[in-house]
């Protein structure tokens, strides 16, 4: 265990010690300043693109909840024809790569004149986190004995009224799992902010990352510090949902 | 309250399974319905069918008039008691219990004090802000019912309640759901397995089998005069002892034959069974377990046995007897209407009072009441009874 933790926790302490050194301190190996903290919000517009990210996490994130809240009410709950069938094809989703369908996805979204704006790369997140959180949900509510949706039935709620009243409650591991795992995915993605989110103005923080690290001369200590300044969020979700996060992703083992 | 109405119902799901078949049934206003029979009977589907948790393929359900085939459940003004609660787990006891009246908008003031009358009832009051999980089966079992109390529907619908229970309290939450049912006077569907529960709890019973309801009366009418030789094993435990019986006529006499003993048959069996046309032939001959005893005298029906088993069980003793028959199960050779052929051991139990003197290996002359006799058609399995006027 002490290994482990050692092993995961020593490149954070590297990007917070070199964080604190100047460029020159960083070749000289020693010595502390807080130069790079400094330059960072002057060298790109650090603000802005945490608020872009922002703005494509939660707005993805609330769409792949929408969407795999309804649809694995759906597939757990209701009977219809070929709803195995539908469910498989949608899983099996899971399994395709980001990197395989991107060309016809940038295609398609540039068709559609949506690579300048959030809402083409919210799209696209939500278009590859939406089968994980169908299953997910899926897998959860198939878990709610259907005496619970009948008894909301007979208590005077349609399958709307079951699935928000009584099911959504119940569901909260299931939600806070789907959005911290999308949450990681989509702060932590470069790809699709770079090809998606083409206007500068709407960046977001890891394609200012790269684009720091991609200048003539890079400074380690302030890309240091900018990274940090970027898992910093992802790290905080992480850790406030842990503990659902656990309870979540057993779901479909434990009975 | 309502009168509930099943007319020639019938439930067939894809694939061609007909779980319920040709059902006609009608529970009166008040009246406690108990539905029971073996696993995969059809009971349950027919109360999902008034809940409007099952489509009706055929025939119509009225509740109070009205045919409910195309109503919505929550129209419908019935509540539902599940086998396993259906509690919601995140609301307190006294959420669940309001939570019907909250969706139809009951003004909060309303709410409360219905809440809180079903609670005194129930003796919940003191556990109205827990949740579900923090309370026993027998609690739970009886939020269940305060959810469907505070709702004070035209129908109460049941659906194996007390089968999560353990056994002393499932006899506690019978008399409990009984007393309840009988200050409340709403008619009553209830589903169960446990012939027990029908006996004790309903008002009549209905007794169903592979879709088919065979029986409707009141328990001891449906205890006495099984139409069947299915009720008749159904009701009763140890069930009736079903014995494949010769029957013939010597010197002007109806002499029942098992094995190679044999009885007169009194005369007002002539009457009151529709015998004739078997007598040189066989019948099914029937007795309850408590119609046999140790004979203490040279009166009346006797016949010889074999004590095969003894069973004590502090009150009274069970006594596997042998008649000397043909030994293991008997079926008949002509299938039922439902499809399933008769069954019958040969094997006899009679129960005996606690101080009964018996061993196993035992020879003993057994008593038989000859004023509970029961006779079945061999090949139907259908009672020789005449109707009663």
């Amino acid at each position: 265990m002490t290994v482990m933790a050692v092993v995961m926790l020593y490149p954070f302490a590297v990007m917070i010690v070199t964080s604190f050194k100047s460029q020159a301190q960083y070749f000289a190996g020693s010595g502390t300043s807080t130069q790079s903290w400094r330059q960072l919000a002057s060298t790109m517009p650090i603000y802005q693109q945490l608020l872009n990210s922002t703005i494509v996490c939660s707005a993805s994130i609330a769409l792949i909840l929408v969407v795999g809240v309804m649809a694995g009410f759906a597939f757990a709950k209701l009977q219809y024809r070929f709803a195995n069938l539908i469910f498989l094809g949608i899983v099996s989703a899971m399994m395709v790569p980001l990197q395989s369908i991107i060309m016809p996805e940038f295609v398609n979204v540039a068709r559609f004149g949506l690579t300048s704006s959030y809402l083409g790369a919210v799209l696209v997140y939500a278009a590859l986190g939406t089968p994980f959180s169908i299953f997910l949900f899926t897998t959860y509510f198939r878990r709610v004995p259907d005496e619970l949706v009948e008894a909301g039935i007979c208590d005077g709620l349609g399958y709307w009224g079951v699935l928000w009243r009584l099911a959504l409650p119940m569901a909260l591991p299931a939600i806070a799992t789907v959005t911290v795992l999308q949450f990681i995915q989509i702060w932590d993605d470069l790809l699709v902010g770079l090809l998606f989110l083409q206007n500068p103005a709407e960046r977001p923080i890891t394609v200012g990352l790269a684009a720091l690290a991609a200048g003539r001369t890079t400074s380690i200590p302030l890309l240091m510090a900018g990274s940090l300044v970027s898992a910093l969020p992802a790290m905080l979700v992480y850790l406030g949902f842990q503990r659902f996060l656990v309870r979540g992703l057993t779901l479909g083992i434990d009975r | 309250m309502a009168e509930i109405v099943f007319d020639r119902v019938v439930k067939t799901y894809a694939g061609g399974v007909t779980a319920v078949s040709d059902l006609s049934l009608t529970v009166a206003e008040g009246e406690f319905m108990v539905l029971v029979g073996p696993s995969g009977c059809g009971k349950t589907t027919a109360l999902r069918m008034v809940a409007g948790l099952e489509e009706i393929t055929d025939g119509t359900v009225a509740i109070g008039g009205t045919v409910v085939n195309n109503v919505l459940p929550k129209d419908r003004d019935i509540a539902m008691v599940f086998q396993n609660y259906a509690l919601y787990p995140q609301m307190t006891v006294g959420q669940n219990m309001g939570f019907a009246l909250k969706v139809r908008n009951v003004p909060k003031a309303e709410i409360d004090r219905r809440v809180r009358e079903a609670a005194q009832i129930l003796r919940l009051t003191e556990y109205l802000d827990r949740r579900p999980k923090a309370l026993s089966g027998g609690q739970r079992q009886r939020v269940a019912m305060g959810r469907a109390i505070v709702r004070e529907p035209r129908a109460f619908l049941m659906d194996e309640p007390l089968s999560n229970l353990d056994a002393q309290l499932r006899v506690e939450m019978r008399t409990e759901i009984t007393r309840i049912q009988r200050m409340l006077g709403v008619a009553t569907i209830y589903v169960t397995h446990d012939q027990t529960e029908a006996m004790t709890m309903g008002d009549r019973v209905a007794v169903m089998r592979n879709g088919v309801l065979h029986q409707v009366a009141a328990p001891q009418d449906l205890y006495d005069h099984p139409v069947n030789e299915f009720v008749a094993g159904f009701i009763g435990s140890p069930p009736m002892n079903l014995i494949v019986a010769g029957l013939a006529e010597e010197a002007g006499e109806w002499v029942v034959r098992i094995g190679d003993q044999s009885f007169v048959l009194p005369r007002s069996y002539r009457a009151s069974h529709r015998l004739a046309p078997f007598v040189g032939g066989r019948v099914v001959f029937g007795i309850r377990p408590e119609d046999l005893s140790l004979a203490t005298g040279e009166e009346g029906v006797r016949l010889a046995a074999v004590v095969e088993l003894r069973e004590a069980l502090g009150s009274e003793k069970l006594a596997y007897l042998s008649f000397g028959a043909d030994e293991g199960i008997v079926e008949s050779e002509t299938p039922t209407d439902d499809g399933a052929p008769l069954r019958r051991r040969s094997r006899v139990v009679a129960r005996l009072g606690a101080r009964a003197d018996v061993a196993e290996g035992q020879h003993v002359t057994m008593s038989l009441n000859d004023a509970h006799f029961h006779f079945f058609d061999p090949d139907t399995g259908d009672t020789l009874r005449h109707a009663a006027p």
